[in-house]
């Protein structure tokens, strides 16, 4: 639930954060989906993207994509992590045009988002917006931290091992796109972007100093 | 999670992987031998350190816990599917299967608290004090929701009291309300902060209009109130019937 919401970006790095998603309705339309799931994400993984997976299977980081396929099943819900939202809008007019009949959801921008839904000639259904962290803010890591935690919703990637990474790549154990990637595996639905992960971390890397854990 | 602390070498692997910051180096009682262990009150039982599969002595060890700590790992873990829901995770299929189910309609808001979110972790017993001020509002609690589950009041937002020591990585408090009130909720979470030690994100659902605007903008926007331009969007392509499905 609501696990790509809440992606913590400015308007510049969230142009490159673009998640599509689909699942069927428990006592509705599930029964026998999973040709249709694995068909729209093979559909979705013919374009670039930076991450694939099935929260029953994994990420493509820690599982062979093929696997990911054909491990799906009716109860599954499939991601796609893309990095153009012109991509973006040619997946979903692919979509359109194959009519799985499975429901499918786009985490992004939201006016970005709208603007592919009409090139892709859809009208949109029903829309989810962060509404920001409220409590006790003084719990929280700095912002340029949660920009990247915030891209596993179930929160598996730990502020610590982002400050591990960022350690890791100073001290030239991993290179960014190596340390981002690393990220990534903790995430087990592949909705983690390493390649927005990678740009924020060679960033950080660059300006902050870190501590061992 | 448990560490095994005759398996561990204090190598420390694990501890950045620990989303609470739980594990620790501590030394051995007679002073011989420095091991990892995990602070079990702190600990969600989310199990990223042992998936993660870092530790090359596989000291780490999630033990089957009964109630009411298993609670902890059925709402941290995302791999963990709550009998109920039948959903991975925390919550319900919310607004993703919205073109589907007509869960939120026209003229309503779906609105959520995600307790603990992002990355703090919550106490049951702070999360009653948010149902409690939205029980005097009268909104709807979502049945389906694991977390309502564990109210033993739905007027009062009153939670089983056995569950109110336990922590989790996070717990969604989902709602059903008309639109106008979606101000006076949100204006109650805003007063929520003082008495928290955590922190929770705040969702919301609207139904897109026929002149395809989103009436939830419209209302943040009157009203001043921030609302972030990342969200998400069902476009729509939900149908009863799944190519090669079987038909209800």
């Amino acid at each position: 639930m609501t696990h790509t919401l809440h992606r913590k970006g400015t308007t510049e790095n969230l142009q490159q954060d673009y998640v599509i998603f689909s699942m069927t309705a428990k006592g509705f339309n599930e029964a026998g989906s999973r040709g249709a799931l694995e068909k729209l994400l093979r559909i979705l993984n013919k374009y670039d993207v930076a991450n694939t997976g099935d929260m029953k299977t994994g990420n493509k980081f820690i599982v062979d994509k093929e696997i990911i396929f054909q491990n799906i099943q009716d109860t599954s819900i499939v991601h796609a992590v893309f990095t153009d939202r012109n991509q973006v809008a040619q997946a979903l007019k692919e979509l359109k045009e194959a009519d799985l009949g499975v429901s499918v959801i786009v985490s992004g921008i939201v006016e970005h988002v709208d603007e592919a839904c009409r090139e892709a000639g859809l009208n949109r259904h029903t829309v989810e917006y962060s509404v920001g962290i409220r409590g006790n803010l003084t719990k929280l890591p700095e912002d340029e931290i949660l920009e990247v935690t915030t891209m596993c919703g179930h929160g598996m990637v730990s502020q610590h091992l982002v400050r591990q990474m960022i350690l890791d790549i100073k001290r030239g154990r991993w290179s960014g796109q190596e340390a981002a990637e690393l990220l990534a595996t903790p995430c087990v639905c592949g909705v983690f972007n390493p390649v927005r992960a990678q740009l924020l971390l060679e960033e950080l890397a660059e300006i902050w100093c870190c501590d061992e854990v | 999670m448990q560490i095994d602390a005759s398996k561990c070498v204090g190598c420390g692997q694990c501890r950045p992987y620990c989303t609470m910051g739980s594990i620790k180096f501590i030394r051995s009682a007679k002073g011989n031998k420095v091991h990892c262990s995990v602070n079990e009150d702190e600990c969600v039982d989310c199990g990223i350190c042992q998936r993660a599969g870092i530790c090359s002595t596989e000291a780490l060890f999630q033990p089957l816990h009964g109630w009411p700590r298993s609670i902890r790992g059925t709402f941290s873990n995302p791999l963990a599917e709550h009998k109920e829901t039948r959903v991975p995770g925390r919550g319900t299929e919310e607004m993703k299967t919205n073109d589907i189910t007509g869960r939120y309609q026209h003229g309503y808001a779906g609105m959520a608290a995600e307790m603990g979110r992002p990355g703090t972790g919550a106490r049951m017993r702070d999360i009653e004090k948010v149902f409690k001020a939205l029980a005097k509002l009268g909104v709807e609690f979502e049945v389906n929701n694991p977390l309502t589950g564990l109210l033993i009041n739905k007027q009062t937002g009153e939670m089983n009291p056995e569950v109110l020591d336990e922590k989790v990585l996070s717990a969604i408090i989902e709602m059903l309300i008309p639109l106008d009130r979606v101000v006076a909720v949100l204006e109650i979470l805003e007063n929520m902060a003082e008495e928290l030690d955590t922190v929770f994100s705040v969702d919301l659902v609207s139904r897109v209009s026929e002149d395809s605007s989103v009436p939830t903008a419209k209302i943040m926007e009157k009203s001043g109130k921030w609302f972030s331009y990342n969200g998400k969007t069902n476009v729509g392509l939900g149908r009863l019937h799944v190519k090669g499905g079987i038909s209800r």
